[in-house]
């Protein structure tokens, strides 16, 4: 491509066969063999554009009429040389513009692409969000649904509590009568057999009611119905009636518990919830454990009064691909229709909810211990 | 870039007149042409107007031989100072050896001069030369004309740029374009020389240079 600034030849301003046509013009007005070319010849004179000579014209005339010639000639490869630069310079601005053009739209088109990308991982994320959304939704109508029961249970045992509480004490305002009633009866052998038989009946009464009183303040305890909201929670107490929920649940087998409970601090908490919590781990223990297993329930604090509950069984365990899952909602490793798959996941958001930490280690064949971590100040 | 050609021992230089439209590019051309008698100057060729406005570009070619026999060519092109013509404006700008700025005097112009400033800024950069390497001369045209800015104004606002003092003219009168032109070679010499030895290798002194290629028909050495 020539540059704007270089000066043009001959050729590049007049084609062969135009040069052969001004040739023959010049001729038929009489002035003999014409010629026009680049190269110098015998008495050739110099046809000048902008102060450059581009050709050099000759022919069979006097030197002044091929003077005026060349000046024709040079008049004529001005107005050539003009329509040449303009249409170079329109060559030239065109092509850059286009050039550019195709530059932008490039442009254009990756970041489209990118846009494209984006978008993409958009609709992913608002996938995955959606996901946790109904999972989440799930999850807080299964864990309402839990607390209802609690809730429920919790009612049962205060409506429970008032006649269980004059059975007992009927039950032994009975025993006195039946001391009055020995007195006046007569001695014989078949009346203090009727009578002993008697006392015996009270007595197992009296017991199982102490122990439908038990459970039904340990329900209490474990529901909090009492107080519903965050309140000082001795984690000790709150343990000791999870652990007699356990024992009742499982009246049917023989569960060897080893407590170990330390001297706490009261700290701020949700009871129920935290009932909840312990109550969970405590079943995970028991069903994990063989006839002979055993759980450990540990409980210690340090200077800041910051407290660790420690619940460890030599129970199954469990394998290692499978410990990442446990505080996932739904998830479960028991057969279908023994657990709702929620038991850590609430203990966990519990403990998260009281700015506490819960940690599972597991290996499998050997048990499973969880730590829970519940700082003073929640 | 200039062009020297040793076989030809020849150096082609390039001047560009920039400016925004309407400013007096062309006007300054066509006094030149009709003022200046250097020892050879071409035929001035403006290319296609509009409502005298530049559609490609004007040139005007002009030079002299050194003493040791060294053809000097300058070539002096205007651009379309239109802002729709950036393209042209870009073609015509490479290569460019010195600029000679032309801004409106008036008042309710100075606008464009600011913004004309700035397409030759960005195109200077685009066509990869250096706004503080080349040679440019700033002239404020139309000093004939009513509301002007006062010239003091003007000097003390480009007071602290390098392109100053700045240059006035009256193109449309013939005042102050040679004066403009001179300064320019005057720049132009310092950057030719240091590039092509022009004193010491083609015996062109300064002095030569810029009276020279601007001789006026009054004054032309013989």
């Amino acid at each position: 491509m020539r540059r704007l600034e270089d000066d043009p030849v001959l050729s590049d301003l007049l084609e062969t066969s135009q040069i052969q046509r001004l040739e023959a013009s010049l001729a038929r007005l009489g002035l003999g063999q014409v010629s026009l070319s680049e190269e110098k010849r015998q008495g050739a004179i110099p046809v000048e554009f902008n102060l450059e000579t581009v050709g050099w014209l000759s022919a069979d005339c006097d030197a002044d009429s091929l003077k005026a010639t060349a000046e024709l000639v040079a008049f004529i490869l001005f107005f050539v040389a003009k329509y040449r630069l303009a249409a170079d310079i329109h060559h030239d601005a065109t092509e850059a513009g286009y050039a550019e053009l195709q530059r932008k739209h490039k442009a254009l088109q990756e970041s489209e692409a990118r846009y494209r990308t984006l978008s993409g991982q958009l609709q992913e994320r608002v996938k995955e969000q959606v996901a946790t959304i109904q999972k989440a939704q799930q999850e807080l109508y299964e864990s309402a649904r839990t607390r209802s029961v609690g809730q429920l249970a919790a009612g049962i045992a205060h409506e429970i509590n008032n006649p269980i509480g004059f059975i007992k004490s009927n039950l032994k305002v009975a025993g006195d009568y039946l001391d009055d009633l020995e007195a006046k009866l007569p001695d014989d052998r078949e009346t203090r057999e009727l009578l002993e038989d008697f006392r015996d009946l009270l007595s197992e009464s009296l017991d199982g009611s102490s122990r439908i009183a038990t459970i039904v303040a340990d329900l209490k305890t474990f529901s909090s119905i009492d107080h519903a909201d965050y309140t000082h929670c001795n984690i000790n107490d709150l343990l000791k009636a999870a652990l007699h929920l356990l024992k009742t649940s499982y009246a049917d087998r023989r569960l060897t518990i080893d407590e170990r409970l330390g001297e706490l601090p009261e700290i701020p908490g949700n009871p129920a919830r935290l009932s909840e919590a312990f109550y969970n781990v405590l079943d995970n223990a028991a069903r994990a454990i063989p006839e002979d297993g055993r759980i450990v329930v540990k409980t210690a604090t340090d200077n800041s009064g910051n407290i660790a509950v420690v619940i460890q069984d030599n129970g199954c365990g469990m394998a290692e691909d499978i410990q990442g899952q446990v505080f996932d909602p739904f998830f479960t490793s028991r057969p279908v229709g023994s657990g709702t798959g929620l038991g850590l996941t609430v203990a966990r958001d519990t403990v998260r909810a009281h700015k506490g930490l819960i940690r599972l280690e597991s290996r499998e064949a050997n048990g499973t211990r969880v730590t829970m971590l519940l700082p003073q100040a929640s | 870039m200039a062009d020297f050609i040793p076989e030809e021992n020849r150096l082609n230089l390039k001047v560009v007149f920039y400016g925004p439209a309407l400013s007096g590019k062309t006007t300054n051309l066509m006094q030149l042409h009709s003022q200046l008698m250097p020892e050879r100057i071409g035929e001035l060729m403006v290319l296609e107007t509009r409502d005298d406005r530049t559609l490609f570009f004007d040139m005007l070619p002009i030079g002299l031989k050194g003493g040791h026999g060294l053809d000097l060519r300058l070539k002096l092109y205007t651009v379309p100072g239109q802002v729709q013509h950036d393209s042209t404006r870009k073609a015509v700008l490479s290569r460019a050896d010195g600029i000679l700025f032309v801004a409106d005097s008036q008042r309710n112009q100075q606008d464009n001069n600011a913004m004309a400033f700035g397409n030759l800024e960005e195109n200077l950069e685009k066509v990869g030369l250096d706004i503080e390497a080349v040679p440019i001369v700033i002239q404020f045209n139309k000093r004939d004309m009513p509301d002007t800015v006062a010239e003091d104004e003007l000097q003390q606002r480009w007071a602290h740029t390098p392109w100053s003092p700045l240059q006035m003219a009256s193109a449309l009168n013939g005042t102050g374009v040679v004066e403009t032109f001179r300064e320019l070679l005057d720049r132009l010499y310092t950057v030719a020389d240091q590039e092509f030895r022009l004193a010491r290798d083609h015996g062109i002194e300064r002095a030569t240079f810029v009276e020279r290629l601007s001789a006026r028909g009054s004054d032309a050495t013989p």
